[in-house]
């Protein structure tokens, strides 16, 4: 197998997570089209893993064709960001649809039953289909302990015992994740974020112990993501073994003030396209942020992102964003 | 008990099944298949349709069941200048719907609704509704490549559907309904869907309601309460029975919409289920000051379905009232 994990330079270009599963143009319907065929009984449940697999090398590429330098598999294969990974841990039932923060869009609500416990690998064979298929390097990214509880239903458990139950056990699917050849290992947590609109539980003592937890024994190189809001009030963010974390400057502009105080040498992530919105940035203004983002961080690296994944956008303003920062990215001057 | 005699009045949410002819027709119009005309033909068949099973068994407020919209957000969308409409984006599991972008300064050319208002009020003796989606609602489902602003947009689209709103009430329709669905979505915003239904309403003298639904009611009740219209139709069945008990302690102060029918299951409830439901509304709400529907509008169902599930709250209503 190729390397996957090689080195990069210190400014990135990146998605967050998931890519459009469907497009507007010639055969960028297969996967709607077979779901629904699956659904009428036409065709066997197999033929959705096929069009699935067809539509993650179509993101890839597109990612690749972009500029950027790390890429996901777009999540094609699932259907929220929650119950991909609750649905299939020991402990949850997924249950009715339920509005993720303050957007349209759906996840199921999944339900504590029992003692949440790792079954085995869930994306590890999702990872490496996506680096047989990519150029360049793929990272691996988890919906973090904190989110998946604080978007559950405990079933009248504690938030803490689920939420270390959870960091248990996918600290176990992160070691797999890197074993697997990830070339990041990253941690979605957008629960932890300030948002104005929405508010879910948020206990910063728990997060804490919950990302030790996760991360012990996780060789490789790992990345916190908190998107769809701000994290200025999150205490002890740099404390916690991550070696680049992830914010969102779009929703979470408040987020500006940390350039004034960024340990050199940690790794930024610079949400700075809006993925929920079609209008189509400046260049010159996320040129000048990459700038203050690569002073703010010494010798850290910089991965320039969306704000968070991209499904919230029709296909083609998807791709359009990510050129946007393709093109940003290998424009900058970088400096001595 | 108090207005049960002229209480509980039965009515639907707005949109009801199309029949599978008319979604076939409407798939090939928009492949230029058929005609603008042979379309415009079958959805009034439709509508006719509806109206005489809804007459037939004996319901109080009719609606024209929106058999010639494809979505709330979109429809409208379509019939505003200023108003683009985008690729496809998925709202869950395999659902896509092509979301509206405010393009340009938002401006209402021409009545929107009220010829189709016109035209199923013709049918019928019984009053049928007007059905229009709130600029709140208007604006949080759609992107916005044009104002940069979110009170910009909400009252700009809140202009357009004042004018649409006072046209209804001027060709005479007794009832019209803002549907508000997006109205629970940010905590932060409530003020600003207020504002907008407020400029709305402002000149309205018939019997207003907004309809919402997706839950979370209980974070913003009982500010809910100040939305100006003299209605507020809920979701009760899926998720607004957490509610009920708030009642309590803040009294609903205004007429309510009290959903009886999970419109997301195709199980159809039995009549003794409904009547459950509605006994528990008649705990908490004077019977004149409620109204009796499914939680959402019902074009998801079959039209067996949403036919039976209707058949089911008017028996239900009857026998309540009937004691």
């Amino acid at each position: 197998m190729r390397d996957n994990t090689s080195a990069t330079s210190r400014v990135v270009a990146t998605a967050v997570s998931h890519y459009p599963k469907v497009g507007d143009g010639p055969g960028q319907q297969r996967l709607r089209q077979t779901i629904a065929k699956v659904d009428r009984g036409e065709v066997g449940p197999e033929a959705i893993a096929e069009a699935a697999a067809a539509m993650t090398e179509a993101a890839i590429e597109e990612q690749e064709q972009a500029g950027l330098d790390l890429i996901t598999d777009g999540q094609i294969r699932w259907q929220d960001p929650i119950t991909r990974i609750a649905g299939a841990l020991d402990g949850f039932e997924i249950t009715g649809l339920v509005r993720w923060f303050e957007s349209n869009t759906y996840f199921r609500l999944p339900r504590v039953t029992g003692e949440i416990a790792w079954r085995g690998p869930i994306l590890a064979e999702d990872l490496l289909f996506a680096i047989e298929h990519a150029r360049r390097p793929v990272k691996a990214v988890v919906t973090g302990p904190c989110t998946i509880a604080a978007l559950s239903d405990l079933g009248g458990r504690e938030m803490r015992e689920v939420t270390l139950e959870l960091a248990r056990a996918l600290n176990q699917e992160l070691r797999a994740l890197a074993a697997a050849g990830a070339a990041w290992v990253q941690v979605d947590e957008p629960a932890l974020v300030r948002n104005a609109s929405v508010e879910y539980p948020r206990d910063f003592d728990v997060f804490q112990e919950a990302m030790r937890v996760l991360l012990e024994d996780v060789p490789g190189r790992r990345s916190l993501y908190l998107y769809h809001g701000d994290a200025v009030d999150v205490p002890g963010l740099f404390d916690l073994p991550f070696d680049l974390i992830g914010l969102d400057f779009v929703q979470g502009d408040a987020n500006l003030e940390f350039l004034q105080r960024w340990p050199r040498g940690c790794g930024l992530g610079l949400g700075v396209v809006d993925a929920r919105n079609v209008r189509m940035e400046d260049e010159a203004t996320v040129e000048r942020l990459i700038g203050q983002a690569v002073e703010a961080v010494g010798d850290g690296e910089v991965h320039v992102s969306p704000s968070c994944g991209l499904e919230f956008l029709p296909r083609d303003v998807a791709r359009r964003k990510l050129e946007l920062i393709g093109r940003v990215v290998h424009g900058v001057e970088v400096g001595a | 008990m108090n207005g049960l005699k002229g209480g509980l009045l039965t009515t639907s949410v707005g949109s009801l099944p199309k029949p599978p002819e008319l979604i076939r027709a409407r798939s090939q119009a928009a492949r230029g298949q058929i005609s603008v005309e042979e379309l415009d033909h079958l959805a009034r068949q439709a509508t006719r349709d509806w109206i005489t099973f809804q007459e037939q068994i004996g319901m109080d407020i009719l609606v024209d069941g929106e058999m010639y919209r494809g979505d709330m957000v979109a429809y409208f969308a379509e019939n505003l200048e200023g108003m683009g409409i985008s690729g496809l984006v998925r709202s869950y599991g395999n659902r896509y719907y092509k979301k509206p972008i405010a393009i340009g300064p938002i401006r209402r050319p021409a009545p929107i609704t009220v010829d189709w208002w016109r035209f199923a009020q013709s049918l019928t003796e019984r009053p049928v509704k007007g059905m229009l989606t709130g600029p709140y609602t208007l604006c949080d489902w759609a992107f916005d490549d044009y104002y940069g602003s979110r009170r910009e947009l909400v009252m700009a689209l809140a202009e357009a559907v004042r004018q649409e709103a006072e046209d209804l009430q001027r060709a005479g329709a007794k009832y019209i309904q803002i549907d508000e669905p997006a109205v629970s979505t940010r905590l932060d915003e409530l003020d600003l869907a207020i504002e907008g239904m407020a400029l709305v309403t402002k000149n309205l003298h018939v019997h207003t309601t907004t309809h919402m639904c997706y839950g979370r009611f209980e974070t913003v009740y009982p500010r809910l309460l100040d939305i100006p219209v003299d209605e507020i139709d809920l979701e009760m069945t899926n998720s607004g029975l957490d509610l009920l008990e708030r009642f309590r302690e803040h009294p609903f102060t205004k007429d309510i919409g009290f959903g009886v029918v999970d419109v997301h299951s195709h199980q159809v409830p039995s009549v003794e289920e409904v009547k459950d439901h509605l006994r528990r509304a008649l705990d908490y709400l004077p019977a004149d000051r409620v109204y009796v529907d499914p939680d959402c509008g019902l074009k998801t169902r079959s039209v067996d379905e949403a036919k039976a599930m209707l058949t089911v709250i008017q028996q239900a209503r009857d026998e309540v009232r009937a004691g």
